[in-house]
């Protein structure tokens, strides 16, 4: 199997506070591949380092076997890496046709109009009710409905890996499970996931392997069935 | 819904616009009022100039009456000094605000927020010192004066009426290329940039590059009025540059909606009718734009434009609060 994500002893600070000590983690092709710990464990740090925002002081980032250690994010965005960031980040005022497009700006510069629309028909079948809301503004959208659009965006990228960081954060319980069946229906179509999360229930059950971080350190790893029978898990649950 | 209304509305409302415009001397005859328009027109480039960098890609500029007064001077001192006609002045002075607004930007874009508009500021600040001290091409504070007028063949468009006929087509065109501007993927990606540009950068977007070219290109807009206003009034001076001049524009912005392009001509319309009606009062103009501002901002939080929109529309639904 290839690797597409190989994260090798990275270690990352803000200025000069370290979060990230030694943190590897690799991702196979096709693997949905999920990152969990508590608030503050640094999960985002890690996403933050991935995509080339913040510098690591060590180590190495191997996407699908090119060095984007030392990246720019649109570099490391061009190399195939799409985001759903935290928090979902969506261009609020703009209408989600618009957000949608704006997903493909590489395809588009790429590939061309017709490849887009291909895409964005791709995209519709997954979320129905995203093509009628089409020329909705994104932020009138309902918080369930704003992270299809955030997932959306991603995969209008048509990258080689989607990094999600904490998609159901916010969301009703309801709506947890509608975001995690999209998740289940990517990984049926082949798509590259690192899933990071702190809904370590939800999380082990889409996902083929598992990571648990704390306090910026990865401190268990495993199968994913394994992991959720294991006391690591038990003692994450009682913290969050 | 107010995206794609917005985008229907451009295109069904620019020609008759258009032909409005052209059409209304034929209607009206020559008169004063032209005078007036002539001004609307001027003020109505650099605002949409402006409002593509401020409004839709969310960079703040202050630095706009420096490329008006750098489309003025160059357009001045080539013509007087170096023989040109007018027209080639005015397109060899674009070719010098871009050329110095790439310069200029490609330095103050890496910065953001408050730190780019204290930059931008700062430049303007340079460029009228630059004037006035650079006495001996630019006039000092005396200014340049007997600025050939704008001219076709042996005809002289010395009136109201030829310069309207100039200034008007020119302001369509480049309304309409705005407008288009704003519908396209280039628009797309520079109000993303506006919303979020660290998430533009996570799709891919060379960030830097598209401020750039917004900037550029709204300072051309401010370097053309500029240039015109030179032929049409046959004289400039250090005040072109001016701090106050740079904010009035922001004030005109401010006046029609930030973020609406029809808005910033609407915005330079109001502001320039004030200005002519409180002539007489001289100084006293100045606190009446400021009262007239606070008034409308007050009514009309995002804008006269927009605010006009939505009370309009609130007979007939809720409003949606949606805007550009
Ligand atoms: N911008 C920042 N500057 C300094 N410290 C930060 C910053 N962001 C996060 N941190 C610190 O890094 C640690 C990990 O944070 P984060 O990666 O956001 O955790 P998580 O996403 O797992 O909740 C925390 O101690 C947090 O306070
Ligand atoms: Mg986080």
């Amino acid at each position: 199997m290839t690797t597409m994500i190989e994260i090798s002893n990275i270690d990352v600070a803000y200025g000069k506070v370290p979060v990230l000590s030694d943190v590897s983690l690799t991702v196979a092709k096709g693997e949905i591949v999920t990152l969990i710990g508590a608030n503050g464990a640094g999960k985002t740090t890690l996403f933050r380092a991935l995509t080339g925002v913040l510098p690591k002081s060590r180590g190495s980032i191997v996407l699908d076997g090119k060095d984007i250690t030392r990246m720019k994010p649109d570099r490391v965005a061009r190399e195939g890496l799409a985001v759903v960031p935290e928090g979902r980040r969506l261009f609020g005022p703009m209408s989600v046709l618009d957000n949608l497009m704006l997903g493909s700006f590489l395809r588009l510069t790429g590939q061309g109009k017709g490849a887009v629309n291909e895409d964005l028909d791709m995209v519709f079948d997954l979320f129905p009710r995203l093509a009628e809301r089409r020329e909705q503004l994104a932020r009138t959208l309902s918080g369930g409905e704003q992270q299809m659009v955030a997932i959306s965006r991603a995969l209008m990228a048509r990258p080689k890996v989607i990094l999600m960081d904490e998609p159901s954060i916010g969301l009703a319980p309801i709506i947890v499970r509608e975001v995690f069946d999209v998740i289940r229906k990517l990984k049926e179509s082949g798509i590259t996931i690192l899933l990071i999360e702190q809904n370590a229930r939800m999380a082990l059950k889409v996902a083929d392997r598992a990571y648990v971080m704390e306090i910026g350190r990865i401190t268990a790893e495993g199968d994913a069935g394994d992991l959720r029978q294991s006391d690591i898990i038990r003692k994450l649950y009682l913290a969050a | 819904m107010f995206d794609t209304y917005m985008k229907d509305m451009n295109r069904l409302v620019w020609l008759p616009v258009s032909a409005g415009v052209l059409a209304l001397p034929l209607l009206l005859g020559d008169g004063y009022y032209l005078n007036v328009l002539n001004f609307i027109a001027l003020y109505s480039m650099i605002a949409i100039g402006l409002c593509l960098l401020i409004g839709y890609c969310g960079q703040l500029s202050i630095s706009h009456s420096a490329f008006f007064a750098i489309g003025a001077y160059s357009s001045a001192i080539l013509s007087l000094r170096f023989g040109f006609h007018p027209f080639v002045a005015i397109l060899i002075s674009q070719l010098i605000s871009a050329v110095l607004a790439l310069g200029i930007g490609s330095v103050v874009l890496r910065l953001k927020g408050h730190y780019l508009a204290i930059a931008t500021l700062s430049f303007t600040i340079i460029v009228e010192v630059i004037i006035v001290e650079a006495a001996w091409v630019t006039g000092g504070l005396q200014g340049l004066s007997g600025i050939p007028p704008l001219s076709l063949g042996s005809m002289e468009l010395d009136t109201d009426l030829g310069v309207y006929y100039v200034v008007w087509p020119v302001l369509l065109l480049l309304l309409l290329f705005a407008l288009n501007l704003i519908d396209s993927r280039f628009g797309r990606v520079i109000k993303g940039i506006r919303e979020n540009e660290d998430v533009m950068r996570l799709f891919g977007v060379g960030v830097y590059g598209y401020k750039v070219k917004v900037f550029v290109l709204s300072s051309v807009y401010a370097s053309i009025a500029g240039s015109l206003y030179a032929h049409f009034i046959g004289f400039v001076s250090p005040s072109a540059a001016s701090l106050s001049f740079a904010i009035d524009i922001i004030m005109v912005l401010a006046f029609g909606g930030f973020n609406l392009i029809w808005g910033a001509m609407l915005g330079a319309a109001a502001i320039t009718y004030l200005t002519e009606y409180l002539t007489d009062f001289a100084d006293f103009k100045r606190v009446a734009f400021g009262v007239a501002l606070v008034v409308v901002m007050i009514i009309f939080p995002s804008g006269l434009l927009p605010g006009l929109q939505r009370w309009l529309k609130a007979g007939r639904r809720a409003p949606t609060g949606a805007q550009r």
